[in-house]
């Protein structure tokens, strides 16, 4: 036995030897102008399309799922689409373009302190950043140009045809039980997703998986309609005119994290934020009689507009109806928790 | 037969000293000028198709079997734990064929269009040609939630969350350009 590991010592040193004639030690120098990087990615003349056209033998399925008083309800995707805004919804998909080459999608390792996840390595899986508005583009008029706004996406224009906002829709019909089929479809036109992202990270302490999710979804229009299995008789459609939301689920103080419980339930959580120690705050809540430290802390967490959510419709209206606009600002969610439960018996 | 193995190891550390010596023989330097002849491929094209438990995987056991057994499950299981300790999110029952053609992998220098970006990138991408269509058959997958990894183990429970049928061709057009991005 002793043999055996003495000549794979052997081995080793001979590894070592072959490897290190064709290696050079870097410099200091050499190895500062040494940069790592993240990955960025662009998609360029895209079309995605999937649906159900059973007379041609296509079929696209979500099953499994049961209402609450136990009917199975099944979900068959007609069609499913992202293609260039102007797609008449579905009807016409031509090529867009996701990312920008000086803005793509990017899948990226980011140093923990810089982000205020101190000591961590933080993967992060993003979609265009937002830019600074004398550059960007509003975020919501197809017609926006240079300056105009935030996003860094531009619309389509005569000139640059394929645009970087496409169009998204889904086209499903939901038959619960026996009950009869309705055709439900939802689309957004010319959407936005730039400064989304989801960041996973580790929490030593819970030994598991967290995770901050951003989503920013801007529409000019989000349309939602319903109708029988025929398409022909339809009800009136919801139409969210120049929809806005931005969803901000986890942050750095209070991490989103996925489990699964002992049952093999399901289980979705969003961290509350901890109580401060006795005598930390003052009574009066003001910064000179309390803990700095712990003040701040506070102050940050409850007026920091990154950890907060927003949903703006610029005109909400069902079929004739026009309920005007609708906002809700601010929202921060102090605790989520979310269970499945197994209906089967 | 223990003599016989570290004899076995000893001619693999002389092999290792050797190899590198006969390799060297056989390379040689080249200049700038034999460089500058050399031509690579433009590319790739692949063309395939990928089949994922069609009859059933190799595992027999209470739970797993082949696909003409209908009390047994024949699909591939993927379980992942997000906490230590914690339960299990499965990709279950994944089963099925994935085939295109005309995927295709070359480098290419972007120096315009882009609506202008080009000009500014002014790099080279890896180009990932999509293969316009794909098409699956009797693709199907469950999304579930579990209490143990494998189904054999003492205490599996599992829920069911939904699962996914494709069948037929899906629309992939494009192509995917990746390059270096980011902060180091």
């Amino acid at each position: 036995m002793r043999k055996a590991v003495y000549i794979g010592g052997l081995l080793v040193l001979a590894l070592a030897r072959s490897a290190s004639a064709h290696l050079a030690a870097l410099s200091d120098k050499e190895l500062s102008s040494v940069q790592g990087g993240g990955v960025g990615m662009v998609m360029e003349n895209f079309v995605f399309e999937h649906g159900t056209d059973v007379q041609n033998g296509q079929v696209f399925k979500i099953g499994g799922i049961k209402s609450s008083t136990g009917e199975a309800v099944n979900i068959t995707v007609n069609k499913l689409y992202i293609a260039r805004a102007g797609s008449n919804y579905g009807t016409n998909l031509q090529p867009v373009n996701l990312g920008r080459l000086i803005n793509p999608y990017t899948i990226d390792l980011l140093n923990g302190d810089n982000i205020g996840i101190p000591g961590k390595a933080v993967l992060q899986i993003a979609a265009p950043t937002k830019v600074a508005a004398s550059v960007g583009y509003d975020c919501l008029d197809p017609a926006a140009v240079a300056g105009s706004g935030t996003c860094s996406s531009r619309p389509a224009t005569a000139t640059y045809a394929n645009g970087e906002r496409p169009d998204i829709g889904i086209q499903m019909n939901v038959q619960v039980g026996t009950n009869a089929a309705h055709n439900l479809n939802i689309q957004a036109k010319s959407a936005v997703i730039d400064g989304s992202y989801l960041r996973l990270w580790g929490d030593d302490t819970n030994h598991r998986l967290v995770a901050q999710f951003k989503l920013n979804f801007y529409t000019p229009e989000l349309s939602i309609s319903s109708c029988d299995l025929s398409g022909t008789s339809c009800g009136s459609t919801i139409f969210m005119k120049n929809f806005q939301l931005e969803l901000a689920m986890g942050n750095n103080l209070q991490p989103m994290y996925l489990d699964v419980d002992g049952t093999g339930n399901f289980v979705f959580q969003i961290q509350d934020i901890p109580k401060p120690a006795a005598g930390m705050i003052a009574a009066d809540g003001k910064l000179a009689d309390s803990d700095a430290t712990t003040w701040n802390y506070y102050n940050d967490y409850y007026t920091n507009p990154e950890y907060r959510s927003n949903l703006k419709i610029g005109d909400f209206s069902v079929g004739a109806q026009d309920f005007g606009s609708a906002e809700v600002s601010g929202l921060l969610i102090q605790h989520l928790k979310i269970t499945t439960h197994d209906l089967a018996p | 037969m223990r003599y016989r193995t570290i004899l076995g190891i000893v001619v693999s550390a002389v092999l290792a000293w050797c190899v590198p010596v006969t390799a060297g023989a056989q390379l040689k330097k080249m200049n700038d000028a034999d460089m500058s002849k050399v031509a690579a491929q433009g590319g790739i094209y692949l063309s395939g198709d990928i089949t994922l438990n069609e009859n059933g995987g190799p595992l027999q056991n209470a739970y797993f079997g082949a696909c003409t057994d209908t009390t047994k499950h024949c699909g591939a299981r993927i379980a992942v734990q997000m906490k230590q300790n914690g339960g299990w999110l499965v990709l279950d029952d994944l089963r099925g064929k994935f085939s295109f053609q005309g995927l295709t992998i070359r480098t290419r220098k972007i120096t315009s269009g882009f609506g202008g970006d080009g000009a500014l990138f002014n790099r080279d991408v890896l180009e990932i040609g999509l293969p316009n269509v794909v098409q699956f058959d009797n693709v199907s997958m469950n999304i579930a939630a579990s209490s143990t990894s494998r189904p054999t183990d003492a205490g599996f429970q599992q829920t069911d969350l939904f699962s996914v049928q494709m069948q037929g061709k899906v629309t992939m057009q494009g192509n995917l350009l990746v390059f270096p991005d980011g902060n180091p």
